[in-house]
């Protein structure tokens, strides 16, 4: 029988390996968006101070890079470095899709991920160095080859979503995947933030610098302002049209899950940094950072977060361009690539049957291994996804069965919508029987709780499915 | 698994193929890792002076210059490390994904434990960096030392993820030891200490190369007098020879160490490896002391170096070649527009922009006071800021009539 190329699985109890992604994603996001932001900031601040001859706004800019330099490209590049890692464990088989899809693109980026490290050292240490000019051109590159390393891993992200469109699924092409029916809506509301981003941190530096002259704090905070508040524009309107360039099964998740949950907070967000922003301009001297440091907290943890969260989710059940599932299976021909979709051969042959990574003892189910079976298949078909946990906060399977404890029901559910593909943000899975009932076992096993397993009273004898069928 | 570990590997490879010959990628991946464990290499042994400098700071000035010196050149060396990391790890994960992928999952959470340790190693580092002063309290030396520890473990982990990778018929037996599936990847299932502390050890000789080079850059610059510069070469010198002869035993045991069945000709790299570091100690003796010539004992560790990269890839080619697994029957679904982007992108961005930025930070360097660019490096500054717009306009032009052609169905 022929294997399918499955790794092994990661599993984190209670939160899954999604939320370990998505923490490190947030961090990430919230440092690299800034520095690149920053790097714009910069070069507006450098243009006014070398155009109007005014080298104390460099004390600024000096003051915000140092800043920067430790937290956005200590935190940022180690957490791009770990989102990358998570996502191995998480998803070997999709981040190989993925690798193998874009790894020249990727390949480019880290060319400027390369120069943009250089850069940042260059910058804040040559100001006042070198002359101004020469720190000017610099400062310009800088911030272009930053916002480069958003441009290309956009259209990666982007495709995660999905391509839009047939094309890439015929050719194959890195061009039809990259520059995707998504890619410039996403880059806008990216291109947006990260402008918000490094203005909420350039008040936190403007706040922190009473020693200087409020001139100097007053210029440089009615520079930087109006920059956060045209990003944040740009930011919303492209939200909106980003909206419109998701999937089916992207926009019924988003609306039946998603917007409910996190819609008020992202609302919030918004009119509370507008607000904020206004009031900045307005009285620059008066800016505190008890205030800008949590309204920073506030950004990341009830926007970015939210942000990151949805868009992980709004994929399900894909994690690469509609055509591999959380769980590994490749759901999908793409003949441009010569790739075959797994499905039938998993519904034919079982996962038990065609999953390198299965101990002999478990390749047959029988009454003694039932549930250990039903455990490791559920692990590996839902854990990308789901806790296994009852009352665990990553959509616990046993609390979306309403903690039953009815074999024939779990069994139903996985027989029914999920064997036909007909619940749009989950995957097709098309199990056969033995494997379904050992997934239903488990999970009505977790739903007796830890204390009744060893007189547990699941009666799967009537169902038929035993392990000798 | 235990049935045909060879044909599951091969299975295990990405469906969607590769963009380009394995050839490439495996050139780029040798090459980008040379460059990576350079970084690695100096950094770690600027870590580790500057924390000796620190505790000896106060038997003469000197100590307490070098001290800042190497904290500041190993807080640089870090972020060059890990953003030199990023391009070898790519490149592998193109045309050994079975090996990396496995590796990791295998021992998930040290994957990310690593990330964490190092970002509160780098933390740790900064804070020993701004208080690494003369008037400092020697507790702070804490720092530094937890700095560097987190950065060796982290070291580490990334050997442990390396070797497990080489030995796919243990995969099973550290994933269900006894048919009991763990998926926590809780475990580090493999080390080779021969190897780890050998690469390690490298640390000595490269520091020393830092040294000398250094006392040669800085001859212009009347705060780094003479005597301290002579003071830099002679600790370099010594540092160097002592270092090549720690290391040259401890890479007898790797070379011991390899296992049985791996063929003569995957162990020549390693004899010449030993070859290359007895000569370049007896360089470091004879050079070592005469000012002038430090870039060019710099450069020449570049050898040694090659041959240990090069010697890992034929390790790994000989560890797979049992299991039938040869990079060469990679599935190639040739795309040549990305192909371009990549190469243009490191000739344009990198040659330019990278070179502006370098020959800048190398001439300000050099003086003191400020820096006037001179006419190459203004016209590079400008050059550099005219490519990236250019590139910037291409790709947006180029994306867009895709995006458009998507649009229309065409």
């Amino acid at each position: 029988m022929d294997m399918l190329g499955m790794y092994p699985t990661f599993y984190v109890p209670e939160i899954g390996s999604a939320w370990v992604m998505g923490i490190i994603g947030t961090i990430h996001v919230v440092a690299s968006h800034t520095s690149v932001g920053a790097a714009f900031l910069f070069a507006l601040l450098a243009t006014k101070a070398y155009r109007e001859s005014r080298p104390e706004l460099m004390d600024y800019v000096k003051r915000y890079g140092k800043v920067l330099l430790v937290f956005s490209y200590i935190i940022g590049s180690v957490t791009g470095v770990g989102i990358w890692y998570a996502i191995t464990i998480a998803s070997p088989r999709g981040t190989a899709g993925l690798i193998h899809n874009f790894v020249w693109v990727w390949a480019a980026e880290w060319v400027y991920f390369t120069v943009e490290v250089i850069g940042v050292y260059a910058l804040v240490y040559l100001i006042e160095k070198v002359d101004r000019l020469t720190h000017l051109k610099l400062t310009w590159a800088f911030a272009l080859a930053s916002w480069a390393t958003m441009l290309l891993i956009v259209g990666i992200l982007s495709f995660m979503m999905w391509p839009g469109n047939d094309s890439w699924y015929l050719t194959g092409s890195t061009n039809d995947a990259f520059y995707n029916i998504n890619f410039f809506a996403h880059l806008g509301v990216r291109t947006g933030s990260m402008l918000v981003m490094a203005v909420i941190v350039g008040l936190m530096i403007a706040g922190s610098m009473r020693e200087k002259s409020p001139a100097l704090r007053i210029e440089a905070v009615r520079t930087i302002v109006p920059m956060g508040i045209l990003g944040g524009a740009l930011a919303v309107l492209m939200f909106f049209y980003y909206l419109e360039t998701l999937p089916y099964n992207a926009k019924v998740m988003l609306h039946s899950h998603l917007l409910p949950r996190y819609a008020a907070g992202m609302v919030l967000v918004v009119t509370i940094t507008f607000i904020y922003f206004l009031a900045a301009w307005a009285k620059p001297l008066f800016l505190r950072n008890w205030i800008t440091v949590p309204l920073f907290l506030f950004v990341a943890i009830i926007g970015v977060w939210p942000e990151e969260r949805t868009r992980e989710s709004m994929r399900k059940p894909y994690v690469a361009g509609q055509y591999i599932y959380g769980n590994q299976t490749i759901a999908r021909d793409v003949p441009g690539k010569g790739i075959l979709s797994e499905i039938e051969h998993i519904s034919k042959h079982g996962i038990l049957g065609i999953h390198p990574f299965i101990p002999e003892t478990l390749r047959t189910v029988s009454e003694e291994n039932r549930r250990e079976v039903g455990e490791l298949l559920a692990k590996i078909s839902c854990g990308n996804c789901h806790s296994l946990e009852p009352g665990s906060p990553l959509r616990n399977l046993p609390d979306k069965f309403h903690g039953s404890t009815d074999v024939e029901l779990i069994a139903a559910f996985i027989n029914g919508p999920l064997k036909n593909g007909s619940v749009p943000y989950m995957p097709r899975i098309d199990l056969p029987e033995q494997e379904t009932y050992a997934i239903a076992t488990f999970i009505a096993s977790q739903n007796l709780g830890e204390r009744n397993r060893p007189s547990m009273p699941v009666d799967t004898t009537q169902s038929g499915a035993t392990g000798e069928q | 698994m235990e049935a045909d570990v060879g044909f599951i590997l091969n299975t295990m490879r990405d469906p969607a193929g590769i963009p380009a010959p394995p050839w490439l990628f495996q050139v780029l991946m040798v090459l980008t890792w040379v460059a990576h464990i350079a970084f690695v290499l100096v950094t770690l042994g600027a870590a580790a002076l500057s924390i000796v400098a620190f505790y000896l700071r106060h038997h003469h000035p000197h100590w307490q210059q070098l001290s800042i010196a190497m904290t500041k050149g190993a807080k640089i060396g870090v972020s060059l490390l890990i953003v030199l990391g990023v391009a070898p790890l790519l490149f592998t994960q193109v045309i050994y994904d079975p090996q990396w992928y496995t590796a990791s999952v295998l021992s998930a959470r040290w994957l990310i434990i690593f990330i964490f340790t190092l970002i509160i190693g780098y933390c740790s580092w900064f804070v020993f960096y701004y208080s690494n002063k003369p008037e400092a309290q020697t507790r702070l030396g804490l720092f530094a030392l937890l700095g560097l520890g987190l950065f060796l473990l982290d070291g580490l982990i990334m050997h442990v993820l390396a070797y497990q990778s080489l030995q796919p018929d243990q995969w099973m037996n550290w994933y269900a030891p006894n048919g009991q599936v763990d998926t926590r990847g809780a475990s580090l299932h493999a080390i080779q200490w021969s190897r780890f502390l050998f690469i390690i050890s490298l640390s000595a000789p490269a520091l020393a190369l830092y040294l000398l080079a250094y006392a040669d850059y800085y001859s212009r610059r009347s705060d780094r007098p003479k005597d301290y510069r002579d003071f830099v070469r002679q600790l370099g010198r010594r540092i160097g020879k002592v270092g090549c002869l720690i290391s040259l035993p401890l890479l007898f045991w790797w070379l011991l160490d390899l296992p049985g069945h791996l063929s003569t000709s995957a162990h020549t790299p390693g004899w010449l490896l030993a070859g290359a570091l007895i000569i370049l100690a007896i360089q470091i003796d004879r050079l070592g002391s005469l000012p002038g010539r430090g870039y060019l004992l710099l450069f020449s560790g570049l050898i040694p170096l090659g041959l240990m990269a090069l010697w890992r890839e034929v390790i790994r080619v000989h560890a797979m070649k049992p299991f039938g697994y040869d990079i060469h029957d990679y599935t190639v679904h040739a795309d040549l527009p990305s192909t371009i982007l990549f190469f243009l992108t490191l000739l344009g961005i990198g040659g330019i922009f990278g070179g502006f930025l370098v020959l800048l930070l190398y001439r300000a360097g050099q003086v003191e006071g400020k820096y006037q660019a001179d006419r190459t490096i203004a016209r590079l500054g400008t050059l550099s800021v005219v490519v990236l717009g250019l590139w910037i306009t291409v790709f947006f032009v180029y994306g867009f009539s895709i995006w458009v052609r998507h649009a229309i169905g065409f």
